[in-house]
C-alpha cells in the first residue's frame, strides 16, 4: 500500500494528542506519514504546567516551501486537529488547495476541533474560518455536537435533527461526517453515549447517490482523556481508506480501536493512581505502543446500526 | 513493558532521519519515546527551522515541573550547536540523577570518511563532556579515531580505540563501520564491537564482537539514527549479550536497506541512480523485520 498523508497538528514531547496521537497508529497500519507540527509542547496542557514553542503561519509556509521545491508536494491524504490561530488555518487551507490541485483525489480529513459541553475553547474568530473556507474543502469531518452545531447553526435534541445537521454538513462540503459524540439519549441506557455518520457519494458517471447513515451506541468512561479525539480522525482515515464506500465497518473500527485504547489505558492509569485515587493526566496518557495490536486489528466490540440506506 | 526513552533529534516532515528514524522503530518495540524535534529539513532544497539551546531548555522545563522527567534512556544524534549540545548535557546529568540507571546512548556525530561535517567546535565537547556521560557510543572509525587521537589500520588497534572508548565513560562500543579489510571481500565492511562487564566478584571482563557487514552502493541518510536507535533496543533485550544485540541490530539494518534499495531502483529505473526521496528509508514497510528481524549476519568473538 503506498499512501502518503500530510499531517499537521501539536507535537508534544510527552504524550498522545495531536501529530503524537495520529502518527505511530498509522505508521502501524502502513501509512507513510509526513508530518508538520504546528507547535511542539513538554505535554499537553491539561497538565498542571505546559512549555514550548508555536510554529507560526510563516514558518509553516517555508516548511511547505521545501516540500514544494523538492517536487515532493504530492499526498493521497491530509489530517488536521486542533489550532488556535487563524493566520495559521489559513495558512493550512491555502496548502490543502494546493494539494489538492496537485492530486484532485486527494482526501482532506478534518477535525474541526472548535469546543465541547456547550463552550469553545478556542478563539472565537475562528469559527467563521472553519464555516466558509476550512469545511468546504473538507471530505471527512469529525465534529462532535458541539462543533456540528456551530457549523450548521441547528441545535441536535433528536436522532432527527442529528441527520438533519449532518445533510446540512454535506451541502457545506465534507462526503462523509462522523458525529463523534451527542448527548443523545441511548437505547442501552446512560452508560452510553450516541455517535451517528453519514457518507453521501455521488457517482458522477451514472448520476447514482449512494447515502448511508449509521449510529453507535459507545460506552461511557468515567476519564477525561486528551488525544482520543486526535486518535479517532486518524483511525477514521485508516479505516474508511480500506472501507472507502462502507461508513458502517469503518466505524466499528474506529470505534472498536478507541475501545480498546481507552480501557487499556483506564485500566493502567486505575493501578497507577491507587485504590480510590482519580489518574493524573500523566497516568492517563494514552497506551497508544502496547495497543499496537489492537491497531492493526481491531477485535469490533460496537456494532453500528444503519438508519437508511437508499440508493437512486 | 515499561520503558521510556528520550530522544533529542532532528525532525523532518518528510523522510527518516533523527527522530523520524528512532520513533518508529522503538514503539514498535514497545518503547515510549518522547522526541524533542530540532530541524526539519529536505533534499536539494531544504527549509526550516532550529531549536535553540534556550528553547530546548523551557521544553525540558515543562516535563520537570510536572515531575515527569523519569526516564530509562536517552537518546541522541546529529547536531551542528555547541551551546545545544551542552544543554543536552546538562539535561542528561539532571536525568541521571532523577534516575541513576539511566542509560545515554549517544551517537557522537562528527564526521566521516577523513572529514568532519559539523562545526569543529563540537569536537571538544564530545571529547570532554558528552561521551563522559554516554554509556553507549555508536561512532564509525573516523569519530573514534578522532575521539582517541589514534588511528585505525588493524583489528588490533580497533580494539585498543575501543579500550580507550571504555576509559572515557560508555561500558558499549560500537564502531559502526571501518575500512578495515574483510574476509569476506571488498564487497564488505567491518564493524566491531566492545562491551565491559563488572562480574559479581568485582572483576571486569570485556566482550568484543566482530561482524561483516555487506556493503550497498547507495548514500542513505537516517541509517546512523536507526542504528542507534535499534542497538537501544537490542541492548535492552540483550543487556550482557553484546554479539546478540549487535546481531539483531545490523540484522535489521540489513532487511531495511535492502527493502529500500530494491524499492528505489524499482522508481528510478533501469540504469539510473535513484534520488534522495527514492532513498528514503522503507520504514513503515519494515515493521516485520523491524519486530523481529530474521538474523543475516553473525558476530564473531573476538578477544
Amino acid at each position: 500500500m503506498e499512501c502518503r498523508v500530510l499531517s499537521i497538528q501539536s507535537h508534544v514531547v510527552r504524550g498522545y494528542v495531536g501529530n503524537k496521537s495520529a502518527t505511530f497508529p498509522l505508521q502501524v497500519l502502513g501509512f507513510e506519514v509526513d508530518s508538520i507540527n504546528s507547535v511542539q509542547f513538554s505535554n499537553h496542557t491539561g497538565y498542571a504546567h505546559w512549555k514550548g514553542q508555536v510554529l507560526t503561519a510563516e514558518e509553516l509556509n517555508v516548511l511547505y516551501e521545501g516540500i514544494k521545491l523538492n517536487n515532493v508536494n504530492h499526498y493521497d491524504y491530509i489530517l488536521t486537529g486542533y489550532s488556535r490561530d487563524i493566520s495559521f488555518l489559513e495558512t493550512v487551507v491555502d496548502i490543502i488547495k494546493e494539494l489538492k490541485k496537485a492530486n484532485p483525489s486527494l482526501v482532506y480529513v478534518c477535525d474541526p476541533v472548535m469546543g465541547d459541553q456547550g463552550a469553545m475553547y478556542v478563539p472565537e474568530n475562528l469559527l467563521p474560518v472553519y464555516k466558509n473556507k476550512v469545511v468546504p474543502l473538507a471530505d471527512i469531518l469529525t465534529p462532535n455536537q458541539f462543533e456540528a452545531e456551530l457549523l450548521t447553526g441547528r441545535k441536535i435534541n433528536t436522532e432527527e435533527d442529528a441527520i438533519e445537521v449532518m445533510d446540512l454538513l454535506h451541502k457545506m462540503g465534507p462526503e462523509t461526517v462522523v458525529l463523534t459524540s451527542t448527548d443523545l439519549p441511548s437505547k442501552q441506557g446512560d452508560q452510553f453515549l450516541v455517535a451517528l455518520g453519514s457518507q453521501k457519494i455521488s457517482k458522477v458517471s451514472d448520476g447514482t447517490n449512494t447515502d448511508q447513515k449509521i449510529c453507535m451506541d459507545i460506552p461511557k468512561v468515567d476519564a477525561v482523556f486528551v488525544g482520543t479525539g486526535d486518535l479517532f480522525a486518524a483511525m477514521m482515515l485508516a479505516w474508511t481508506h480500506h472501507h472507502p464506500k462502507d461508513l458502517k465497518t469503518a466505524c466499528e473500527k474506529t470505534v472498536s480501536v478507541m475501545h480498546h485504547v481507552i480501557k487499556r489505558t483506564i485500566t493502567y492509569a486505575n493501578e497507577m493512581a491507587g485504590p480510590g485515587k482519580r489518574p493524573t493526566p500523566a497516568q492517563l496518557e494514552l497506551r497508544m505502543v502496547q495497543s499496537k495490536a489492537d491497531i492493526e486489528n481491531p477485535a469490533i466490540v460496537v456494532e453500528a446500526k444503519v438508519l437508511q440506506k437508499s440508493s437512486q | 513493558m515499561e520503558c521510556r526513552v528520550l530522544s533529542i533529534q532532528s525532525h523532518v516532515v518528510r523522510g527518516y532521519v533523527g527522530n523520524k528514524s528512532a520513533s518508529f522503530p522503538l514503539q514498535v518495540n514497545t518503547i515510549c519515546i518522547n522526541v524533542s524535534p530540532v530541524l526539519s529539513a529536505g533534499y536539494s532544497h531544504w527549509k526550516g527551522q532550529v531549536l535553540t539551546a534556550d528553547e530546548l531548555h523551557v521544553l525540558y522545563e515543562g516535563i520537570k515541573l510536572n515531575n515527569v522527567h523519569h526516564y530509562d534512556y536517552v537518546l541522541t544524534g546529529y547536531t551542528r550547536d555547541t551551546s545545544f549540545l551542552e544543554m543536552v548535557v546538562d539535561i542528561v546529568q539532571e536525568l541521571k540523577r532523577a534516575n541513576p540507571n539511566l542509560v545515554y546512548v549517544c551517537d557522537p556525530v562528527l564526521g566521516d570518511h577523513g572529514s568532519m561535517y559539523v562545526p569543529q567546535n563540537l569536537y571538544p565537547v564530545y571529547k570532554n563532556k558528552v561521551v563522559p556521560v554516554a554509556d553507549i557510543i555508536t561512532p564509525n572509525q573516523f569519530e573514534a579515531e578522532l575521539l582517541t587521537g589514534k588511528n585505525i589500520s588493524t583489528e588490533k588497534d580497533a580494539v585498543e580505540v575501543m579500550d580507550l572508548l571504555h576509559a572515557m565513560g560508555p561500558d558499549t562500543v560500537v564502531i559502526t563501520s571501518s575500512d578495515l579489510p574483510s574476509r569476506l571481500g571488498d564487497r564488505f565492511l567491518v564493524s566491531l564491537g566492545s562491551q565491559r562487564h563488572v562480574r559479581p566478584d568485582g572483576s571486569r571482563t570485556t566482550q568484543r564482537v566482530r561482524l561483516e557487514v555487506p556493503k550497498v552502493d547507495a548514500v542513505f541518510v537516517g541509517t546512523g539514527d536507526l542504528f542507534a536507535a535499534m542497538l537501544l533496543a537490542w541492548t535492552h533485550h540483550y543487556p550482557t549479550d553484546l554479539k546478540t544485540a549487535c546481531e539483531k541490530t545490523f540484522s535489521v539494518m540489513h532487511h531495511v536497506i535492502q527493502r529500500t534499495i530494491s524499492y528505489a531502483h524499482e522508481l528510478a529505473g533501469p540504469g539510473r541512480r535513484p534520488s534522495p526521496p527514492q532513498l528514503e528509508l522503507r520504514m513503515v514497510q519494515s515493521k516485520a523485520d523491524i519486530e523481529d528481524p530474521a538474523i543475516v549476519t553473525e558476530a564473531t568473538v573476538i578477544s
